[in-house]
């Protein structure tokens, strides 16, 4: 039998590169959509195209969210079963600084690809991944799938944008398509820009004596944390279900800053007093509420229920940065 | 003297607005996309007239997907008001371009946003927006606090917009205001829309130049008001003291056929001699039905809308068969 296709935006991001090692591993033919950029940021990919198992089935071609033609035109080549949606402007205090581009990416680039895998006539299933920003200022606690949407991020409302398109493809066109809403997710390929790998970074080079202090913002703001490698996995099922729908991603818990810097500075036996000083240059022009997700849905339909928790999250990212720290080739760290 | 900028001039929203504006005192500032033919446009009046109030009205050829065109623009005219009107607004259409939907209005309204943003005095903010953002809405009628779920791609940009101007008011501190406008028609109504449609059908059919009128769903109930209603409501949105989102609607809703019956009655004709059904004219989604409650309106800016229903289907079927027997059985009417 041939194998199945799939088709992934943002393979070089965090959550594209678990996804792709996640589809090979499953036997999947992986196709990953690649800007052209002056540097290579293709790091969180490499082991796989060095060839461990599944390089032979890893592909990757240049295109952008910027110009649909270019999407029509992979997708008509490679013909996949199935398409995830990952690539975006991902970095919510970022997007105030480009909104503009933010939004081009983020909601008209999901039109944009919506509409090239309509046009050339597939009927993949199709997975958009949604966030919690789009709670924003939160009605109800926890949020699941029917919370109203009040974003209060450019990010924010170009992610709303993306995710009532694709329900409305769904709805209008019978196209196959789900959204994850998608709470925080991090792991040791978080990008170095985002508050917790920032911190297990920091952990790491201050304990090799190789910085001193950390500026961070708002260490009382509160996130729903989860392990990034488990989230690929409910995008997976999501895909596999006899229906298309939306599902909310969560651990159900929250904690703070200061939480996370108390575990991940613990771990390598330092008191982050010590080292932290806070700057409001850092904080978010505005600061959601209490994001904090109910995974229901997603427990009862998909099967899926998050293993890894917060503390031993922090912990293993402290470790994979300390291992990379020695030595850039080091393999990741997996949970216990 | 007050100043306003308009972009979106030559539309129906745009003309009567700048009219309330001039009589109002205004110098307003509107623009046109490059290519209008100011001599055919909706304020071709206008700028023929060489009225006093008419010589405060300056017309702006730009493109709004230039982004340094209007902030060079608006650091010229230094505005006190920014009324944001143009956008596509065919919702059919947005089916055919979803791109150019997100695009022209999401992004559009975005670059305004910024432009006014970037002011050293920014002025006071209006962005339209539709009640096509409830799109299948939990409840009815329709207020400012109904979560938005919107079923076209017309209406996931307008939610954009809607969103947007929320943000940038809470982070920016803008005074930004979003009208959330249900249906308004007029005489100046765009032919592709079904009011004007009919309207226009009933006067052709009355002089015999046409014989049938194809439409999608007769059963569709829209909440209808009048045009010149809604772009009072856009200025007194921005003359009060704090910024805020306005329902502007009537609470009234009337089915598509109710259209007919007004219009083919008024010239003594019987609809349903002419009017053939089309699934093809049937929007892949229909919304539910969209009725608004302008409780917060009518409280905070004092604004009702005037005339009835009937009385404005009468005027444009009017409107239509005076144009029609003015005009050559081939001409393109004024747009």
């Amino acid at each position: 039998m041939a194998k199945k296709k799939a088709f992934i935006t943002g393979i070089t991001g965090q959550d594209g590169s678990y996804l792709a090692e996640l589809l090979l591993a499953k036997g999947y033919e992986v196709h990953g959509l690649v800007r052209r950029t002056s540097t290579f940021n293709r790091w969180r990919i490499d082991p796989l195209r060095r060839g461990e198992g599944g390089a032979a089935a890893l592909h990757l071609h240049y295109g952008d969210l910027a110009e649909g033609s270019s999407l029509a035109r992979l997708l008509a080549r490679i013909q996949p079963e199935e398409v995830y949606h990952l690539a975006a402007q991902s970095h919510v205090r970022v997007s105030f600084d480009i909104p503009e581009y933010t939004t081009d990416i983020v909601a008209t680039g999901t039109v944009r690809l919506l509409e090239a895998i309509r046009e050339v006539g597939l009927r993949p299933r199709v997975y958009q991944a949604a966030s919690s920003e789009m709670f924003g200022q939160v009605r109800e606690v926890p949020q699941r799938e029917t919370t109203p949407f009040h974003p209060r991020s450019p990010y924010a409302c170009a992610k709303v944008h993306a995710y009532w398109i694709t329900v409305n493809y769904r709805e209008a066109y019978g196209l196959f398509a789900c959204n994850g809403i998608l709470f925080n997710h991090e792991s040791p390929r978080r990008g170095e820009n985002f508050v917790t790998r920032k911190i297990s970074r920091a952990v790491a080079r201050i304990a090799a004596g190789r910085q001193e202090k950390l500026e961070l913002g708002n260490l009382e703001a509160r996130r729903d944390w989860g392990y990034a490698r488990e989230y690929v996995e409910a995008m997976w099922r999501m895909l596999q279900q006899p229906e298309p729908d939306d599902y909310v991603i969560a651990t159900g818990e929250t904690h703070s800053v200061r939480e996370f810097l108390e575990v991940a500075f613990g771990h390598a036996g330092l008191d982050w007093r010590d080292h932290v000083v806070t700057d409001p240059r850092h904080y978010r022009p505005a600061e959601v509420d209490l994001l904090v997700g109910d995974a229901a849905k997603a427990r009862e339909r998909l099967g899926w229920t998050p293993r890894v928790r917060f503390a031993e999250l922090a912990r293993l990212m402290v470790e994979a940065d300390r291992r990379w720290l020695e030595g850039p080739e080091a393999p990741e760290p997996l949970p216990s | 003297m007050p100043r306003a900028f308009i972009t979106g001039l030559a539309g129906q929203d745009g003309s009567y607005l700048a009219e309330l504006l001039l009589a109002r005192g205004y110098e307003v500032h509107g623009t046109v996309r490059p290519t209008t033919d100011l001599a055919t446009s909706r304020v071709a009046h206008l700028v023929r007239e060489s009225t006093p109030a008419a010589g405060r009205l300056t017309v702006h050829r730009l493109d709004l997907n230039a982004p340094q065109g209007l902030r060079d623009l608006l650091e010229a005219v230094q505005p006190d008001e920014f009324y944001h009107l143009a956008a596509p607004s065919h919702v059919g259409q947005s089916f055919e371009q979803p791109e150019a939907a997100c695009a022209a209005i999401g992004l559009g309204a975005l670059r305004v946003l910024e432009a006014v943003r970037c002011q050293p005095r920014p002025p006071r903010l209006f962005l339209a927006s539709s009640s096509e953002i409830f799109g299948r809405p939990a409840r009815a009628p329709q207020d400012e606090e109904t979560p938005l779920a919107p079923v076209t791609p017309y209406g996931c940009a307008m939610a954009l917009v809607t969103h947007l101007a929320r943000a940038w008011r809470l982070v920016h501190g803008l005074f930004a205001c979003c009208g959330i406008l249900y249906n308004h028609e007029s005489p100046r109504r765009g032919e592709q829309f079904v009011t004007r449609k009919i309207t226009r059908a009933a006067a052709a059919i009355k002089l015999g130049r046409q014989d049938t009128l194809e439409l999608g769903n007769l059963e569709a109930r829209r909440d209808w008001g009048d045009a010149r209603d809604y772009v009072r409501a856009m200025w007194l949105a921005l003359q009060a003291p704090r910024p805020g989102d306005y329902v502007v609607a009537t609470g009234q809703t009337h089915a598509v056929r109710d259209v007919l019956e007004i219009a083919f009655g008024h010239l003594g004709l019987e609809w349903r001699r002419y009017v053939r059904t089309d699934p093809r004219l049937l929007r892949p989604a229909e919304p539910h039905t969209l009725v608004g409650n302008a409780a917060r309106a009518r409280s905070l800016l004092g604004w009702t809308p005037t005339p009835t229903f009937a009385d404005l289907i009468r005027e444009m079927t009017d409107a239509d068969l005076a144009a029609l027997r003015g005009a050559p059985a081939e001409a393109v009417p004024a747009r």
